[in-house]
C-alpha cells in the first residue's frame, strides 16, 4: 500500500468516526429525533401519496359533497367544491416539499458557490458584490418573490424561480461568513505555504470545514422556504387552484372560515408540522455539529 | 510569625462536577487552615483542584454541575457551607474577594471602571454612606493601586493587561476584605508586569492587614509571598508546611521534588530540566491507593492499592508511604 | 458620530441605484401596457399607443431607468398607472395602517421575547427553558396568517371578543398585533436566550458575583447587557421586515397598509407604484438598521469609540 491509500483510509476512518460522534450526539436530543420521525413520515407521505389516495379524488369536484365536515369518508372534510381535504393535503405535500427543497438546493449551490468565490478571492470584486447583494436584501424577500412570479406567471415552476432567486443573496451572504471564517485558519496558511492551489484548497480545506453551518442553516430554512410558498400561494400569486397546495387551499378556506372552520385546520397543521420538522432538525443538527454551543 | 487567630479552616473538602456522562473529582478531603494576616499558598499543576477550592470557598461553584459531597469551610468559626445564598452575598466581596486569572475578561467591558469598583462599595455600604463619599472611596483606591483617579471613567478597552488586574485588585480590596483569594494572578500578564503586580498586592496587603490564599503553579511566586504551602496534586493535598518546610525541609513528597527539579536552576550547569514524567490521571477515573504512584518513581505494590500513610513532623504533613516508619 | 450618520445616509445612494435597477428589472421581464391602465381597457389601441409614447414607455430599458432615477434624484417617485395619483403620497397614506401594526407587534415581541429569552436562559434545563423554546419552535414553524385566521375562529367567531377585519379602533389591532408578534417572540426568545447563556459564562459575570452582587442584578447589568447586541439586531430587522408590510397578515385581517398596496400593484403591473413603494421601504429599513447601529455605540463603548474617532 501506498502512503497515499494509506494516507486516505486514515482520512475516510476519521471523517466515518466523525460522523458517528455527530450522529450519536444527534440520537441523544430527544426533540430532533422526534423531528426526524415527523420528516421520515412526511417523505413517506410524499412517497407514496398515490397509494394512500388517488390523486383524482383530490382534484375531482362532487357537488353533493360540498362543504361537509370530517369525517369517517373524509377525514378532513371537503371544500366548497366538494373536493376531499384529505386527499387535497396529501397530495399538496409534493408541491411544498418540491419548492422548499428545490429553492434551497439550488438556491444553496448558488449562493454557495458566489459566496465562495465572493470569500476566497476578496478584494474588490467581493466588496462590489456584497454592495450589490446587501441592497437587494433590502427588499423584503417575499415581495421580491411575489414581484419575480407576477413578471413571470404563476405556475410551480416560477414559484420554485422566484423563491430561488429571491434567497440566493442570503445564502450567498451566509457561507461567504463561514468561508472567511475558514481561510483565517492556520492551517489554511500552512496550505498555502505548501503551494497548494487555490482550487484545491477551496475544495479541499474551505468548504468541507465550512459545510456544518450550511447545512444547518438550509435544513431551517426548508421550513421557511415552504412557509413562504405557502404565503404566496395564500395571497393567490402562486400555485393555482385545482392543483392541491396548501397556501393555495388556505386562500380558498379564507372565505369559508366563518362556517366551515375545519377547512383552515389541517392544511396549516401540515405546513406547521413540515417546517416543524425542519426546525427541530436543524436546531439538532446545529447541536451535534457544535457541541460547545451547548452548555 | 506572630500567632494570630484562626481565620479560616477547610476540613475534609470534597468537591466534584457531575455531568450527564461522567463525575470529575475536582477536590478529594483537603484540610487546611489559615491565620489573620497570613498567606498560603496553593500550588499544582493546572486541575489540581485549585481553583475549585477557591470557588467552594466563595460558593461560586457552576450551579448545575458543581457539588460539595463532604467537609466543611470555617471562617470565623462559621461553617460558609451553611449559609443561605442571601447571607453568602454578605460575605463575598466584604469578607472574603477573590481575584481570577485572567484580566482581560473580568471585568465588564460595558461599564466604566470607576463604576465596576463603585459597585462592590455600593453592595456593601452599611454604613450608608453618600454616593460623594463612596465616590472618593473610589479614587483613593485608584490612587492606592497606582492609576490616576481621572482614569475611572475610561472603560476596561482602554486599559492595558497590568493596569487591568490593578483594576481588578482595587475592587477585590474596595472593602478591606479580611480573607483575599488570588487565582493565579499573575499568569496572564507579562513577565516585567508580574512582579510589579505581586510586588502591589504585597504592600496592600500588609498595609490592609489581609490574609491570602495565592493560588499558582509558579513556585518562584510562592517563596516571594507565601508563609505556608499546600502541594496539591489530582485534588489531594500531598504536602503541606510552611515555605521553610518545602522549599529546604529533608523530607519531601516525590511530587513536590519533581516541581522542583523541573524548574531550571541557574547555578548547576544542568543540560537539560528534568520534567515529572506522565500526565495527571483523568480526574473522572482517579487511580488506586496514592494518584501520584503511576508517575511516582519509588512506587510501590502498596502505594497502589492503599491510601498513602500521613507523616507528620511539626506541622509539616506528608501523604506518602515512603516516610511511614519515621512518622 | 454625525460623520458616522452621514457616511451611512451617504451609503443609501448606491443601495437605491441597485434596488431600483434590480425592482424595473423583474418587472421589465414581460411587457407592460401603462397606456390601458392609465387609459382603461375600453380605449383605442392608437390612443394606448399614444399613450406609451408619451411615456416614452417604448424607449429601451436603460433610457427610462436613468429617467427614473432622473426624476427621483428631483424627489419624484411618478405617478401611479391606475389612480393617476402622486406614488409618494398613495404610500404615505398607507403609511399609518403599517406603522400602528408594525410597532404594536415589535413592543410585544421584544417584551415577551426578551422576557423568556432570559427566563429560559437563566433556568437552562429546567421547564421554563423547554417550554420557551418549545413555544418559539412552534411559533417559528406555523405561518403566522395561519395562527392570526385561527385567532380569528377562536376570538371572533366562536367568543365574539375581538373583531377580525378593518382598521376602525385599537381592539381591531389586538388580533393582528398578536399574530405577527407570535414571530417576533420566537426569534428574540431564540436570539435572547443563545446569547444570554453565552455572556453569563463569562468572567466579569463571575466577578460581579465574587462582589456579593444580587443575582439579578448580575444577570441584568452585567450579562443582559452585553447579551443585547444580536437582539437588537433582530429586533431591528423584524422591525424592517414589519414596514414592508406582511402581505399574508394584512390579507387575513383586511387591513389596508402598505403590504396590500403592492400586492394589488404587482398584480396589476403598476410600475411606479411597485418601484416606488420598494424604494421607500429599503429607505426605511436602512434607516432602522442604521438606528440599531447607533445603539449598538450605546452599549458598547468600543464600537463608541470607533464611531467617535471616524
Amino acid at each position: 500500500m501506498s502512503t497515499g491509500t494509506v494516507e486516505k483510509t486514515r482520512q475516510t476512518t476519521m471523517k466515518k468516526s466523525q460522523r458517528a460522534e455527530i450522529w450519536r450526539r444527534f440520537k441523544k436530543n430527544r426533540l430532533a429525533v422526534f423531528g426526524l420521525v415527523l420528516f421520515v413520515f412526511i417523505v413517506l407521505v410524499v412517497i407514496f401519496a398515490d397509494f394512500i389516495v388517488d390523486y383524482e379524488v383530490a382534484v375531482t369536484q362532487v357537488a353533493s359533497e360540498r362543504l361537509q365536515s370530517p369525517s369517517l369518508k373524509h377525514f378532513f372534510g371537503t371544500d366548497n367544491f366538494g373536493r376531499d381535504l384529505f386527499a387535497r393535503v396529501v397530495h399538496g405535500s409534493r408541491n411544498s416539499l418540491l419548492i422548499g427543497f428545490g429553492s434551497v438546493v439550488i438556491g444553496v449551490t448558488i449562493g454557495g458557490l458566489l459566496g465562495a468565490v465572493c470569500g476566497y478571492t476578496g478584494g474588490t470584486f467581493d466588496a462590489i458584490m456584497m454592495r450589490i447583494l446587501d441592497s437587494i436584501m433590502c427588499i423584503p424577500t417575499v415581495m421580491m418573490a411575489l414581484a419575480i412570479v407576477a413578471a413571470l406567471g404563476t405556475s410551480l415552476e416560477n414559484v420554485l424561480l422566484a423563491m430561488t432567486i429571491s434567497s440566493v443573496p442570503r445564502y450567498c451572504r451566509i457561507i461567504r461568513s463561514s468561508v472567511l471564517t475558514v481561510t483565517g485558519q492556520t492551517y489554511i496558511e500552512a496550505a498555502h505555504s505548501c503551494g497548494t492551489s487555490n482550487i484545491r484548497i477551496i475544495m479541499k480545506h474551505v468548504l468541507p470545514n465550512a459545510i456544518g453551518p450550511i447545512i444547518v442553516e438550509a435544513t431551517m430554512a426548508v421550513g421557511t422556504a415552504i412557509i413562504s410558498a405557502a404565503g404566496i400561494s395564500f395571497v393567490g400569486m402562486g400555485i393555482q387552484p385545482p392543483a392541491p397546495e396548501w397556501g393555495a387551499m388556505l386562500s380558498e378556506a379564507k372565505n369559508y372560515m366563518m362556517l366551515y372552520p375545519y377547512m383552515v385546520v389541517f392544511p396549516g397543521l401540515a405546513i406547521g408540522i413540515t417546517a416543524l420538522s425542519m426546525n427541530l432538525m436543524g436546531d439538532g443538527l446545529r447541536d451535534a455539529l457544535d457541541p460547545k454551543l451547548k452548555d | 510569625m506572630e500567632d494570630g487567630k484562626i481565620l479560616l479552616e477547610v476540613k475534609d473538602l470534597e468537591v466534584v462536577y457531575q455531568t450527564d456522562e461522567s463525575t470529575v473529582h475536582a477536590v478529594n478531603h483537603i484540610d487546611f487552615s489559615l491565620k489573620e494576616r497570613e498567606t498560603i499558598g496553593l500550588v499544582g499543576e493546572t486541575g489540581a483542584g485549585k481553583t475549585t477550592t477557591a470557588l467552594t470557598i466563595m460558593r461560586l461553584l457552576p450551579e448545575r454541575t458543581g457539588r460539595i459531597l463532604d467537609g466543611s469551610v470555617l471562617f470565623r468559626g462559621e461553617n460558609l457551607l451553611d449559609k443561605s445564598e442571601a447571607e453568602m452575598r454578605h460575605v463575598r466581596g466584604a469578607d472574603i474577594s477573590i481575584i481570577f486569572q485572567d484580566p482581560m475578561t473580568a471585568l465588564n467591558p460595558a461599564i466604566t471602571v470607576g463604576n465596576q469598583v463603585l459597585e462592590s462599595l455600593e453592595i456593601h455600604n452599611v454604613e450608608k454612606k453618600s454616593k460623594q463619599e463612596l465616590e472618593k472611596r473610589v479614587d483613593a483606591l485608584f490612587n492606592l493601586v497606582g492609576i490616576p483617579a481621572e482614569r475611572k471613567k475610561e472603560y476596561p478597552h482602554q486599559f492595558s493587561g497590568g493596569m487591568k488586574q490593578r483594576i481588578v485588585i482595587a475592587i477585590a480590596l474596595a472593602c478591606q476584605p479580611a480573607l483575599l483569594i488570588a487565582d493565579e494572578p499573575t499568569t496572564a500578564l507579562d513577565v516585567t508586569i508580574q512582579a510589579q503586580v505581586l510586588k502591589l498586592m504585597e504592600n496592600l496587603k500588609e498595609e490592609l492587614g489581609t490574609s491570602m490564599i495565592m493560588i499558582t503553579h509558579d513556585l518562584g511566586v510562592v517563596a516571594e509571598t507565601c508563609d505556608k504551602v499546600a502541594v496539591m496534586y489530582a485534588g489531594e493535598i500531598v504536602e503541606y508546611g510552611t515555605t521553610e518546610d518545602i522549599f529546604t525541609g529533608e523530607a519531601h513528597h516525590p511530587y513536590t521534588t519533581g516541581l522542583f527539579n523541573a524548574i531550571p536552576n541557574l547555578d548547576e550547569k544542568a543540560e537539560r530540566l528534568h520534567p515529572i514524567d506522565g500526565l495527571m490521571p483523568d480526574p473522572t477515573n482517579l487511580p488506586e491507593g496514592c494518584k501520584f504512584s503511576p508517575r511516582c518513581p519509588y512506587c510501590t505494590e502498596e502505594c497502589r492499592s492503599r491510601t498513602p500513610y500521613r507523616y507528620e513532623k511539626n506541622g509539616h504533613r506528608i501523604f506518602c508511604n515512603r516516610f511511614e516508619k519515621e512518622g | 458620530m454625525g460623520k458616522f450618520v452621514l457616511k451611512r445616509l451617504l451609503a443609501l445612494i448606491p443601495t437605491i441605484l441597485i434596488i431600483v435597477f434590480v425592482v424595473y428589472f423583474i418587472m421589465d421581464l414581460t411587457p407592460s401596457d401603462p397606456g390601458h391602465l392609465i387609459l382603461g381597457q375600453m380605449a383605442s389601441d392608437e390612443a394606448v399607443a399614444a399613450k406609451n409614447a408619451e411615456l416614452g414607455y417604448n424607449d429601451p430599458f436603460i433610457v427610462r431607468y436613468v429617467r427614473y432615477i432622473w426624476a427621483l434624484c428631483h424627489g419624484d417617485l411618478g405617478t401611479s398607472w391606475m389612480t393617476g395619483k402622486s406614488v409618494f403620497e398613495s404610500v404615505m397614506a398607507r403609511f399609518p395602517v403599517t406603522i400602528t401594526l408594525a410597532a404594536g407587534s415589535v413592543v410585544l415581541g421584544v417584551v415577551f421575547g426578551i422576557l423568556l429569552g432570559v427566563l429560559a436562559a437563566v433556568k437552562q434545563y429546567t421547564f421554563w427553558d423547554i417550554a420557551g423554546t418549545t413555544l418559539a419552535m412552534i411559533l417559528a414553524s406555523f405561518p403566522a396568517f395561519w395562527i392570526g385566521m385561527m385567532l380569528i375562529i377562536v376570538f371572533s367567531l366562536k367568543l365574539g371578543w375581538l373583531p377580525s377585519y378593518g382598521t376602525g379602533s385599537i381592539s381591531h389591532y389586538i388580533l393582528p398585533w398578536i399574530t405577527t408578534a407570535g414571530g417576533f417572540v420566537a426569534s428574540q426568545l431564540r436570539m435572547t436566550r443563545t446569547s444570554l447563556l453565552e455572556s453569563i459564562r463569562m468572567d466579569y459575570v463571575r466577578t460581579a458575583r465574587a462582589k456579593g452582587q444580587k443575582e439579578s442584578i448580575v444577570i441584568f447589568r452585567h450579562a443582559l447587557r452585553n447579551a443585547l447586541m444580536p437582539v437588537i439586531t433582530i429586533v431591528g430587522m423584524n422591525f424592517g421586515t414589519m414596514l414592508g408590510g406582511t402581505v399574508t397578515i394584512e390579507t387575513v385581517f383586511t387591513l389596508n397598509g402598505v403590504g396590500t398596496l403592492l400586492l394589488t400593484s404587482i398584480r396589476s403591473k403598476d410600475v411606479p407604484v411597485v418601484v416606488g413603494c420598494i424604494v421607500i421601504l429599503a429607505v426605511c429599513y436602512t434607516l432602522v438598521m442604521l438606528v440599531v447601529d447607533i445603539l449598538y455605540g450605546f452599549i458598547d463603548p468600543q464600537i463608541k469609540a470607533r464611531y467617535l474617532k471616524r
